[in-house]
């Protein structure tokens, strides 16, 4: 008994290796045709998932998105209200995730007037202006998109030494500061001779601001350790943010962290619209190119009347030469799966670079649910021979139907 | 004789055809929604940007430098350059007026506020400092042109968020921040007094909805700029405007100083919607201002749509070669399958030119029908699709009918070559002996 079940299955196997080595150019084209679409599911489930992920930072081109002021405090031009920066920031990095960009901002208003060379006293047009205290690397990337190495030239200068300030073009227009010039800053008694690296233009309020090192700001102003406020650039879906902010708020008593809901609202709204259509277009795609595979395998299936019909003759039930092409199908599926997926997983990677100039993370999950989801196609493709259950053996040979 | 083969060889087989021709519609189907959407998205997305409301703001070019801190300006009362009003109907006769979404001026005014409602006969109503911006909420403007235009806040800040609703700027009603309304314990309905400096004189007005802007306006009032105008006593003046504008993502060209271009250059430059071409036209009719670019908002918004744009054109480009694979596949398969055929026709003398020519013929005109049908089937999903995502379904196109079309018979053609010149070298002989 056990002696022909093992026959069997070694008959089983043998009849599967001629089907599939029987006709080359069908085997050919029904891999074809099955690892195109194993290829476009693989690239396209990594790409969307990718995707999605690199949207919510992009949407950092809009800055900061999350700001913590102090609670209550409704004049920040006075600093009635402070916020103690060092224990906030220390809890942003706590909640926040690693691409998370938080800057202080120290606001007092000042008097500005363009450096001389010399030492001698001598008359210059001296200008009220907001002087903004600031991590200036971190606040710089906040306020300027794309804001890097092209932008500043020299980037290996240390922007960030004491010494250095930015300064608004308006201002700069109105004292004819131009970028390396120096400048010099009154707050009472106090001044400060800084270098102006280079003018910033944003087309907001800081155009008419100088930008300083906080601790610059804070002894000037003689507030060590405290800030007006902190802009946060929180990057993450629409519910990361949420999350985020409710834990900064929790942990933060004596402040008020609030969204700004310019950008927040606006980024839910398109990041909801962007994910939608790519969510769509995927979806729809990978339907139909399952529907084209199906519809070219049938066509190869509907061709092997000669294949069913010989296998009734010679005796086989109409389950065991089903069960056969099944078998056959799914092995085809699983072999144009497993080459055409990794092709199409090698294609997200480049197509990621295209869009994002950063190669698309390869996604391991993807893989097998391609090359299931090729399979599970082939298999459903395979069916339709099942009408072929009604052939007569006899009628096939005479080459009638 | 040519005709009636290939008609015999479609009545013959109708299901192997109908099996063929429903691989090419559905492929072609992907394809033409892919292509509709993709087309259409780029202004569809820009259209949602606009949702962050203004990305240009013009100033008066002699203005002071403003002492602004948090929404709230330091500079004395009247220090600083206004702008007339009147001129703002030109904003629509620039070249790109068909473009600006919505624009708003501003005239804020430090005041002093109170409730006559949070008296009572124990203490007296709270009087506070704060600030009222003056804008637009549902104005009404008259273009040069003889046409009308309703503009303001609601256009450029979208946002904001009312409750109750915005004020009547005929009457005089105002809308209060939230926090404003907290601090002062005034309500939807609550007369609101302001003045400006001087407390002999003061205006009432009607609170008619609370804003929650996230922003510094959740401290100020909002009225009609009429009324900021008359506590500022700068009649018919504001100090800025937003313009919220819909604009081209700026490329290498936009980047350019126009200023260094050929005339054929800038006319190119000047007569595409880059938000910088938008600036200078905007300056160019509302004399003595600046008009600067919002760049947060401007190059956040170009970026994204760029990248989501090339994003959209792969996904369209993997559908098309999904498409095209599964196409020629199935076309490959039907010649394939039709190698006794081959046989006879050779073996009754036809040459393997003319086989080749009667099978192509027949994919083609497949290919033609299938495409069609496909096109018919893309049309629609690509409006499902759009309508789904957008609310509005993208229009179809004679292009993308003719890219189809085209594409569905060279993918047929192409998937026929291979087995097609196999064919032509076929011994009859062996085939039709069954071999």
């Amino acid at each position: 008994m056990a002696d022909r079940r093992a026959t069997n299955r070694a008959m089983f196997w043998r009849i599967i290796r001629r089907l599939l080595g029987a006709n080359r150019g069908r085997l050919f084209v029904m891999m074809l045709a099955l690892g195109a679409g194993a290829a476009v599911t693989a690239a396209l489930l990594n790409l969307q998932v990718d995707a999605k992920r690199r949207l919510t930072k992009e949407f950092r081109a809009f800055g900061a998105n999350i700001i913590v002021t102090p609670a209550g405090s409704t004049n920040l031009g006075d600093n009635s209200g402070t916020i103690q920066e060092q224990d906030v920031a220390r809890n942003i990095r706590d909640v926040g995730n690693p691409s998370t960009v938080a800057a202080p901002f120290l606001y007092f208003v000042t008097s500005l007037q363009k450096g001389g060379d010399s030492l001698l006293p001598e008359q210059r047009k001296q200008v009220q202006v907001v002087g903004a205290g600031t991590d200036l690397g971190a606040a710089l990337h906040l306020l300027i998109p794309g804001w890097g190495t092209s932008q500043l030239g020299s980037w290996d200068e240390d922007i960030t030494a004491k010494g250095h300030c930015f300064v608004g073009v308006k201002v700069a227009e109105q004292l004819q500061i131009h970028d390396g010039d120096m400048v010099e800053l009154f707050y009472g008694a106090h001044a400060e001779r800084l270098k102006n690296i280079r003018n910033i233009s944003t087309g907001g309020d800081e155009d008419s601001q100088v930008f300083i090192e906080l601790r610059t700001a804070q002894q000037l102003t003689n507030m060590s350790g405290r800030a007006s406020l902190m802009e946060i650039s929180f990057s993450g879906t629409p519910q990361e943010m949420m999350r985020f902010q409710s834990a900064l708020a929790a942990k933060l008593p004596d402040a008020e962290v609030r969204p700004i809901r310019q950008f927040t609202e606006g980024e839910a709204k398109i990041y909801s619209r962007i994910s939608g259509l790519l969510t769509a277009t995927v979806g729809i795609v990978l339907l139909l190119t399952g529907l084209c595979v199906m519809a070219a395998m049938t066509n190869v299936a509907m061709e092997r009347k000669m294949d069913v019909g010989l296998m009734k003759a010679i005796g086989g039930s109409m389950r065991r030469v089903l069960r056969l092409f099944l078998a056959e199908a799914a092995l085809l599926g699983l072999a144009g799966g497993l080459i055409g997926a990794a092709v199409g997983i090698f294609l997200s990677i480049g197509l990621g670079k295209a869009v994002f100039g950063v190669a698309a993370r390869p996604r391991l999950i993807v893989y097998p649910v391609a090359v299931a989801l090729t399979v599970i196609v082939a298999i459903l493709s395979a069916f339709p021979l099942r009408r072929l259950a009604s052939i007569r053996p006899a009628s096939v040979f005479r080459g009638e139907a | 004789m040519f005709l009636r083969i290939v008609a015999d060889s479609f009545g013959r087989r109708p299901r192997h055809k109908l099996l063929t021709g429903a691989a090419l519609a559905l492929g072609m189907g992907v394809a033409t929604a892919a292509l509709s959407v993709s087309l259409d998205v780029g202004d569809r997305l820009a259209k949602e940007f606009r949702s962050l409301g203004a990305n240009l703001l013009v100033t008066p070019q002699a203005d002071s430098l403003p002492l602004e801190i948090g929404g709230v300006d330091y500079r004395p009362v009247n220090a600083g350059a206004y702008l007339p009003e009147a001129d703002l109907p030109k904003l629509k006769t620039i070249f790109w007026r068909h473009n600006i979404v919505g624009f708003s001026p501003v005239l804020e005014v430090p005041i002093e506020a109170w409730s006559p409602a949070s008296k009572t006969s124990f203490a007296p109503s709270v009087v506070g400092n704060a600030t009222l911006v003056g804008a637009w909420a549902r104005h009404t403007v008259a273009v040069p042109d003889g046409t009308t235009y309703v503009s303001g806040v609601e256009k450029t800040n979208p946002w904001w968020n009312i409750e109750g609703k915005w004020f009547d700027e005929r009457s005089r009603q105002c809308v209060a921040g939230i926090n404003l309304a907290k601090k002062f314990g005034v309500k939807i309905g609550d007369d609101l007094n302001v003045s400006a400096g001087d407390h002999s004189h003061w205006i009432t007005m009607k609170v008619v909805g609370l804003l929650s802007s996230g922003g510094p306006e959740d401290e100020s009032v909002l009225a009609p700029l009429s009324v900021a105008q008359e506590l500022a006593n700068k009649p018919g003046q504001y100090r800025k405007l937003y313009v919220s504008a819909l604009t081209k993502p700026e490329d290498a060209f936009a980047k350019r100083d126009p200023k260094t271009m050929t005339p054929v250059e800038f006319d190119r430059w000047y007569c595409t919607p880059y938000i910088s071409a938008i600036a200078l036209q905007i300056s160019e009719e509302l004399k003595g201002t600046d008009v600067r670019v919002i760049r947060r908002v401007a190059e956040g918004e170009g970026q994204i749509l760029t990248r989501v744009r090339i994003l959209l054109w792969l996904v369209t480009g993997a559908a098309l070669l999904a498409a095209a694979l599964a196409v020629g596949a199935s076309s490959a398969a039907s010649v394939i399958e039709r190698r006794t055929e081959i046989g006879l026709m050779k073996a009754l003398g036809a040459g393997s030119g003319t086989v080749g020519f009667l099978l192509a013929a027949e994919q083609l005109l497949l290919a033609f029908v299938g495409g069609g049908a496909g096109y018919a089937l893309g049309i629609v999903l690509a409006r499902l699709l759009g309508e789904k995502i957008f609310g509005a379904a993208p229009e179809p196109s004679l292009i993308v009918f003719f890219v189809i079309i085209a594409l569905a018979a060279v993918v047929t053609i192409l998937g026929s070559a291979l087995p097609l010149h196999r064919a032509s070298r076929i011994e009859p002989a062996p085939i039709l002996r069954g071999e």
